[in-house]
């Protein structure tokens, strides 16, 4: 698959994303089910995760992905707060 | 250390990616559904807030997963598994989603996380494997079973190579 093409499930992630985290400086979403839509692997990097722990952070992404993730088998986060 | 984890992390990322090719109606039970399938169980079924309550709080170490320790059914909780081996936790409590549906949807809705695996120190959500993972690279991990009484294997792995 090439690099440069994004499958449709993961634009629909990365734009909810987007609006549901405005102050996110990089979002990177990549189907790692081999395009079946069923797996995903989330980074995303937001001043909006300072302070908070680890698992509120991912919480953060599970209440704004919690349409998307209906629809999945499985999901990875990666949250990180810019340097 | 770290290898070991990479390694069976490989094999049960392959193992969980053989489970992905599953028909999506069947996928659609799997792990990471976020609305309940049947109302959360009221009046004391096995996925009741009041018999999760019990469960996360038999032991200090809690994980609900598929499969089960010595077994593993999919990557994830398999990474989980192997984390704790490496830690010396072999004395945990392990709760097989796949056997209890009930539960297996009852613990989503306590923890209000989609997925399983679901990590429990002194009844207390950690996260899921990815967080553990993270918390054991870090040293979170060493530092979160010290304080619940317990010392990690990898303290002592540490002494015995300061020593060479």
């Amino acid at each position: 698959r090439s690099f440069t093409s994004q499958t449709d499930g993961e634009a629909r992630v990365t734009q909810v994303l987007r609006e549901k985290f405005p102050r996110a400086s990089a979002i990177k979403v990549v189907d790692i089910s081999g395009g079946c839509g069923a797996m995903y692997e989330i980074h995303i990097e937001s001043e909006e995760f300072r302070e908070k722990r680890t698992v509120q952070q991912h919480q953060m992404v599970n209440q704004a992905l919690s349409e998307e993730i209906k629809s999945m088998h499985g999901l990875r986060i990666f949250t990180s707060t810019p340097k | 250390m770290s290898g070991v984890v990479r390694a069976a992390w490989r094999l049960g990322a392959a193992a969980a990616r053989g489970q992905v090719r599953r028909p999506l109606s069947q996928a659609a039970t799997g792990g990471a559904e976020g609305s309940p399938g049947g109302a959360e169980g009221s009046g004391g079924g096995s996925g009741s807030r009041e018999a999760v309550e019990r469960l996360v709080r038999e032991h200090p170490v809690v994980v609900f997963m598929k499969g089960s320790p010595a077994q593993p059914l999919c990557g994830f909780s398999n990474a989980v598994v192997q984390i704790l081996r490496l830690h010396g936790v072999e004395d945990y409590r392990a709760h097989d989603v796949l056997q209890d549906p009930d539960l297996r949807q009852g613990i989503k809705n306590y923890s209000n996380w989609p997925t399983i695996p679901q990590v429990y120190l002194n009844g207390e959500f950690v996260g899921g494997c990815d967080i553990l993972l993270q918390m054991h690279q870090n040293g979170d991990l060493v530092e979160e079973l010290k304080k619940l009484g317990i010392r990690s294997a990898l303290l002592d792995a540490e002494k015995d190579q300061d020593k060479k």
